[in-house]
């Protein structure tokens, strides 16, 4: 629900319940009002007719009441005090029925006790009613209408700020070093607001930047130890009393080694990505750096029997070249390296997309996952770090990587 | 060969130094920029490994006084700053070649053969081992007078191996020299096996002596012993 919908429906909500309250209760007050006047006449009117009862020993004729209709009847004994009621009666003059207010009395005349009950219509009392409640309840009702109205008006506009505050915290990029844009408001708490994402992105960059300073200095400070060690181990092999086990352990230190360095190249190059220090980019013909690759990757393919299809059309793409070749490298080299004997491989370009799909030892991969660092599939010899470089290349170039498993090819798709 | 290698890591120079020593060349250090900067001064090398990142300079600025001074030194840049810009920045002063830590001794020593003989020698860039010689520059090896034909990768190892004579050098090393950054691609080592059985045969074949030496599955020697 959006603020000013939610504002509205309180405001909608008390105001008509407010509304009817106050109306029901003026309405009411008025009645009470109204009536107490027609019994004061009613009353006045009784006295005329005692007075006349008293004097003449008769009751006045209907016709000597204007407006009234009385009413005599004989009783057996006096009952009834003074009594005002409502009621319905037949106007006789305008010949139909209307509301009306009574007063019944009992009184004594010539020693015999009658009823007397006199009627006033309410009509013109009512009309008189409605006017008032209309005068009062009609503007209020319009005042009401104006308030939503201005509500209406005045939050889109107060809010106008905190709505450009939103798109500037959406478009919000960590890897731009553009900084947040602060946004220009009277508001006292927005500007809060705004100060406070302006502290806050400023705190993430810089936090940010800090740890993308300290993976390269990390990265660089250890590459001199691993060339110490590689020359190490370069130096203790050319010792001529090496014995077999030594020799294994030398190799495995060697293979170690080169794992090592194979990590901290690709956290380095994570981090100039990151950094957009690959940034120049050249128009690439993609087929031909994709026919290349394949040439490259002859080798591999042919000495396990893996059999390579293609469908590549021609397109050139904007593209830093280094990253291209690596992007190649890394899709490719995935489907020959974690293929069988004998296996496929199908690489397609076309203007829309360029897709690696290939048979592979490993089932389905968790496409969650699958680009993040340091996920590797259990049987994987990497470090999990080739497809992460791939998303980061992708996503640097506005591209889209996808991943899915079926019919038993991993399907890696690179949609331009 | 007279080289001199400037590099602050005391480790990893006195490696170099006793690789490179070994294999008959002399060799100078300097740890820093201003002990770079005297020795040049005072002394002329065949080869100069020039460490771009030293305590007290910047090794790009120790090369622009060298090219300045139009001097025949060749120089390889080592670096731990693997970029490619830095690359192609060393590279467009005048370096001759680009090695980024970490690296193989093996790899050191067939680069400054590599560079002192396009330095030196340009005109006559033929290596011979007893029996064999080759012709790097127009890729030709003749055992005695008979012609063989070679891939390009076993050419490679060939010339590797013949810039390391009665040197040990590790497959990882081979690996690294051949596929470069594909290193893993072939990281069963079988690859590797593969271009040095065929190398050998080739060259038995065409009667030379089997002079590579397998060393227990680590790696493979190239002398006549």
């Amino acid at each position: 629900m959006k603020l000013f919908t939610a504002y509205n429906r309180v405001l909608l909500i008390t105001g008509s319940l407010g509304l009817l309250a106050i109306g029901y209760l003026f309405y009411h007050t008025l009645g009470n009002y109204l009536d107490r006047q027609i019994d004061n006449y009613l009353v006045e009117e009784l006295l005329e007719v005692k007075d006349y009862a008293a004097k003449k020993e008769n009751f006045p004729a209907h016709v000597a009441f204007e407006d009234l209709v009385i009413e005599y009847h004989r009783i057996p004994k006096l009952k009834r005090k003074r009594h005002f009621g409502d009621t319905v009666f037949y106007n006789a003059k305008k010949k139909l029925s209307e509301t009306g207010r009574y007063l019944e009395e009992d009184l004594v005349m010539a020693s015999e006790t009658y009823r007397v009950k006199i009627i006033a219509s309410k009509i013109a009392h009512i009309d008189q009613a409605k006017s008032i409640f209309l005068v009062i309840i009609l503007p209020v009702f319009g005042l009401l209408l104006l308030l939503l109205l201005v509500s209406h008006y005045m939050i889109k506009r107060i809010w106008l700020p905190f709505r450009q505050l939103l798109i500037n915290l959406k478009s919000f990029n960590l890897n731009q070093e553009q900084d947040f844009v602060q946004v220009p408001t009277s508001i006292a708490e927005f500007r809060e607001l705004n100060d406070a994402i302006v502290d806050i992105s400023q705190r993430v960059r810089s936090d940010y930047r800090q740890i993308k300073l300290f993976t390269e200095n990390a990265s660089h400070e250890m590459m001199t130890p691993i060339a110490v060690i590689n020359a190490k181990l370069d130096t203790m092999l050319q010792s001529s009393d090496l014995d077999e086990e030594q020799s294994r352990n030398l190799a495995d230190l060697y293979r170690a080694t080169a794992k090592l360095t194979k990590l901290n190249q690709s956290l380095l190059l994570l981090v100039k990505i990151d950094n957009n220090l690959l940034n120049d980019r050249a128009q690439l013909n993609f087929k031909e750096m994709v026919a290349e690759k394949l040439v490259y990757f002859q080798e591999f393919t042919q000495r396990r029997n893996i059999s390579v299809d293609t469908e590549l059309e021609t397109h050139a793409l904007l593209m830093n070249r280094y990253l291209a070749d690596i992007l190649l490298d890394n899709l490719i080299g995935n489907a020959v390296r974690h293929n069988y004997e004998g296996g496929n491989i199908v690489v397609k370009l076309d203007r829309k997309s360029f897709s690696v799909s290939n048979t592979g030892i490993e089932g389905a991969l968790d496409s969650t996952v699958v680009f993040e660092r340091f996920y590797k599939s259990p049987s994987s010899e990497g470090m999990g770090l080739g497809l992460a470089i791939v998303k980061q290349i992708v996503e640097l170039h506005q591209f889209r990587i996808s991943y899915d498993y079926q019919g038993g090819r991993h399907n890696f798709v690179v949609s331009f | 060969m007279k080289i001199l290698v400037v590099e602050d890591e005391e480790l990893l120079r006195e490696n170099i130094i006793d690789y490179l020593k070994s294999e008959g060349n002399v060799c100078d250090i300097a740890a820093n920029f201003d002990a770079a900067d005297e020795k040049i001064a005072l002394y002329d090398y065949d080869c100069i490994l020039l460490d771009l990142t030293l305590p007290d300079g910047d090794g790009l600025k120790l090369l622009q006084l060298l090219k300045k001074q139009d001097r025949g030194e060749g120089v390889i840049i080592i670096t731990a700053r693997g970029s490619v810009d830095q690359r192609i920045e060393g590279l467009a002063l005048g370096a001759d070649d680009y090695l980024v830590k970490p690296f193989h001794l093996s790899e050191l020593s067939a680069r400054v053969m590599a560079v002192v003989r396009r330095r030196w020698f340009s005109g006559n860039d033929l290596v011979v081992f007893n029996e064999l010689s080759i012709d790097i520059k127009s890729k030709i090896v003749k055992v005695n007078a008979e012609l063989i034909s070679l891939t390009k990768k076993e050419f490679d190892l060939l010339v590797y191996f013949m810039s390391n004579r009665s040197k040990v050098i590790s497959k990882s090393a081979l690996v690294t020299h051949i596929w470069g950054d594909h290193a893993d691609m072939a990281d069963s080592f079988d690859f590797v096996y593969t271009h040095m059985k065929n190398l050998r045969r080739k060259l038995v074949d065409a009667g030379c002596k089997d002079y590579f030496h397998s060393i227990y599955g680590v790696g493979y020697k190239f002398a006549d012993l």
